[in-house]
């Protein structure tokens, strides 16, 4: 069942150098109680296309549509949108310690969350939650750590207060944009864990946003690959994983340690991405592709169906039968393209 | 390749920090960032470092090139005794040793072209070269892989890649025997990460280079290492050939942390075993008595209270022995998910069995 369906967004910034196009009229939708993972280079869009379904792109150029819950959160009026964010839709960034305040005790943000959506709820009872929400997210001693102040907790413990306080009203829609990029492994194995536990319990569905390919194989069930402000490729995990269409995908997977003999050199996508205020006419990717053909300079490639499978969609002009491409990719490795 | 001349070797290496004066006699707290490290770099190998952030990874490097002074232990650089070297005596050696940074904003002055970056680096070295210092600034864009038409330019007009090149070629420009790299890669996009750590591996077998290669990245480290060490709280704990310690590691704080690591493979990631660690990194303020691991070790028993584990060699001799710092090591083929936590006084609520240390998951 689809609970966020967003089509053609657009979002575009003036700024002194030109018109930065950070988003490029991407469609996707996020399934209740399922996991899309966002994935894609710096800079590819991934933070102002979410940021924008939460209204918080100020002073952007933005078109397009995103249906939630019988509303369209690009055309709502704030006070719309207010009613939906921190309750409906729950969102965690990536950087916890500017996400909460270094003032204010951690539970006593917490019941400022909670009762700015519902007055009706009484501190004491808006206290009782928090310390239970602590609790579920594995802080020890919650019951006293609730009176504690941000700098008191541990990077991890932070991420895990973030992660509380965007479940605090029961979303049934939680954002995270890079929720364990600045944490280590074992902690970003507790945050994921807890990730996972949520939504098995109360069937939330999560946006994840990621550079990091593992936390996508660990945690998705959809995945959409953005580039240069679009998404390029759009498919289950495991078709993303497995059976890649775009070459940009195929880059990426193909640039991961571990997937070469130890010894061996790594394939990385050569180049770097494209400015986004001077595009290039054709497919954005086709400067660092090493597929590129004519036809990829003169036209801009749309999402369309591949491998026969509805689900699985990708920009790019490579034949959409599978032994085909595959072969094309065999061609290639052998004449050193992807060495 | 590497041979089996050490190019580096530190004994007993300890490093506090004095941090506020606190405490109810007013004393000064100590924060014991290294303590105890014993480790060699042989010519020509990389050796991996990994731990978790906080673990002493940089200031371990800082003592090793002596831009600290250590506390206790010694240091020796290419046979010489370099513990107590005076900032003047070190002053010829430290073009030998270099280092680049994880943050290739922050380490380059951005109201200096490209070309005086790196021809300044050249300069304190003396000219020893062919050319002028501008060919040979060039030259040095070149191997890194920038346009060497870009001399002029300045660092906010590279990529964040091209700017790593920048300081790689800076720090190449002072032939240097040992280059520290502190996590040369982690702000990079993984498709930039691997140019990167490629040209790395090229200048390597070209330069005879010798790396300390310091990540929280397992994957990379994992790919770049000849040997790996690994750091806890200060201490190394476990330390060999890098295929050995990813097979059939056998301190469990090594196992936890393999364990975490992200696989981008999905069908694997499901079928292993994930070691989740409860609690956080303890403070190295008051380290925990003992083993500095205890309290988070599934596999601890009394006497890891109690007892100070000291590195020792499992297996193999010389700089290639895999050696490991526990009292009770695992075997490679126990399984440390099946080890129930008798001390680990990891607090967890009721609520929170799910994040607690023993986690497998399905
Ligand atoms: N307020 C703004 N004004 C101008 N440009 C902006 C603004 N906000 C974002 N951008 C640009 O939009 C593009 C997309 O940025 P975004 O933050 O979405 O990238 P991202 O994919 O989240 O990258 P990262 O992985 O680094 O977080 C970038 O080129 C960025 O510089
Ligand atoms: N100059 C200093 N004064 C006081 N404490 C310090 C100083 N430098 C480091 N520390 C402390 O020493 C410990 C080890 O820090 P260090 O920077 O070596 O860790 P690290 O392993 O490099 O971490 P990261 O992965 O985050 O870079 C930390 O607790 C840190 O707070
Ligand atoms: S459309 Fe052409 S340039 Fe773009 S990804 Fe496909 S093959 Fe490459
Ligand atoms: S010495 Fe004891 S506590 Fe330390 S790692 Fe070994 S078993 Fe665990
Ligand atoms: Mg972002
Ligand atoms: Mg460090």
């Amino acid at each position: 069942m689809v609970l966020l369906h967003v089509t053609d967004l657009n979002v575009s910034f003036d700024t002194d150098d030109g018109v930065v196009k950070a988003v490029r009229g991407i469609s996707f939708d996020v399934d209740r109680g399922k996991t899309l993972g966002i994935v894609g280079e710096s800079g590819s869009g991934k933070s102002v296309s979410t940021q924008t379904l939460a209204g918080l792109t100020r002073g952007a150029r933005v078109s397009g549509s995103a249906q939630f819950d019988g509303l369209d959160l690009i055309k709502a009026s704030p006070s719309q949108r207010r009613s939906v964010l921190g309750r409906k839709i729950g969102m965690i960034f990536q950087d916890p310690l500017t996400s909460l305040h270094p003032a204010y005790r951690v539970g006593a943000q917490i019941v400022e969350t909670i009762r700015a959506h519902d007055r009706s709820i009484s501190k004491r009872a808006a206290r009782l939650r928090a310390i239970e929400l602590l609790g579920m997210v594995g802080i020890p001693f919650p019951s006293e750590r609730v009176d504690e102040f941000p700098h008191q907790f541990s990077g991890g413990m932070r991420q895990r207060v973030m992660i509380a306080m965007a479940m605090a009203l029961d979303p049934t829609l939680l954002i995270a944009d890079e929720p364990t990029t600045a944490l280590d492994v074992t902690v970003q194995a507790q945050v994921l864990e807890l990730m996972r536990k949520v939504q098995a319990e109360f069937g939330t569905a999560i946006i994840l946003i990621t550079h990091d390919l593992g936390v996508i194989a660990d945690v998705a069930d959809d995945v959409a690959v953005m580039y240069a402000g679009t998404i390029v490729e759009r498919a289950p995990r495991d078709e993303i994983f497995y059976q890649p269409h775009h070459p940009y995908t195929e880059g990426l997977l193909d640039s991961m340690p571990g997937r070469v003999e130890r010894g061996q050199p790594l394939r990385p996508v050569k180049g770097s991405p494209p400015s986004l205020i001077d595009l290039p006419p054709g497919c954005p990717f086709a400067p660092r592709c090493p597929y590129r053909f004519d036809r990829c300079d003169q036209e801009v490639p749309v999402l369309q169906t591949v491998f026969g499978d509805e689900q699985h969609q990708s920009a790019c002009f490579l034949p959409t039968e599978i032994e085909e491409r595959k072969a094309l990719r065999e061609q290639l490795v052998e004449k050193g393209g992807i060495r | 390749m590497s041979s089996d001349e050490v190019l580096l070797s530190a004994s007993g290496v300890s490093k506090r920090f004095n941090v506020g004066s606190r405490g109810l006699l007013g004393g000064r707290l100590q924060l014991s960032a290294v303590d105890n490290v014993s480790l060699e770099i042989k010519k020509g190998e990389t050796l991996g470092l990994v731990g978790e952030s906080g673990c002493g990874k940089s200031s371990l490097a800082r003592c090793l090139t002596r831009l600290y002074d250590v506390d206790e232990g010694t240091i020796t650089f290419d046979g010489r005794d370099i513990t107590n070297l005076g900032r003047r005596q070190m002053q010829p050696l430290r073009s030998e040793m270099q280092m680049i940074f994880q943050d290739p904003y922050g380490s380059l002055n951005p109201r200096r072209r490209v070309g005086s970056i790196i021809g300044d680096a050249l300069a304190i070295h003396g000219n020893r070269g062919k050319g002028t210092r501008r060919q040979q600034v060039q030259e040095l864009m070149e191997i890194v892989g920038l346009n060497p038409e870009h001399y002029n330019r300045y660092p906010a007009d590279f990529s964040g890649g091209q700017r790593q090149r920048i300081g790689i070629a800076r720090a190449l420009a002072l032939k240097p025997k040992l280059i520290v790299c502190d996590e040369p890669v982690s702000a990079l996009d993984v498709s930039i990460q691997a140019q990167v750590i490629n040209l790395l591996q090229d200048l390597q077998r070209e330069f005879d280079l010798t790396y300390l290669f310091i990540s929280h990245d397992l994957s990379v480290v994992q790919h770049i290492s000849d040997r790996i060490a690994v750091m806890y709280l200060g201490r190394i704990v476990e330390s060999g050939p890098v295929e050995e310690v990813f097979t059939a590691s056998s301190h469990p704080y090594t196992r936890a942390l393999l364990s975490a690591k992200p696989i981008a493979d999905p069908r694997a990631a499901e079928q292993r075993d994930r070691i989740v660690l409860a609690g956080d990194l303890p403070s190295p303020i008051s380290p925990p008595s003992g083993c500095r691991f205890h309290p988070r070790c599934p596999k601890a028993e009394q006497d890891c209270v109690t007892v100070v584990p000291t590195l020792e060699i499992l297996r193999g001799a010389g700089p290639d022995a895999q050696r490991v710092e526990c009292l009770h090591p695992l075997e490679a083929d126990q399984d440390l998910s099946s080890f129930t936590p008798s001390i680990a006084d990891t607090i967890i609520g009721a609520d929170a069995a799910a994040t607690g240390s023993r986690e497998v998951a399905s």
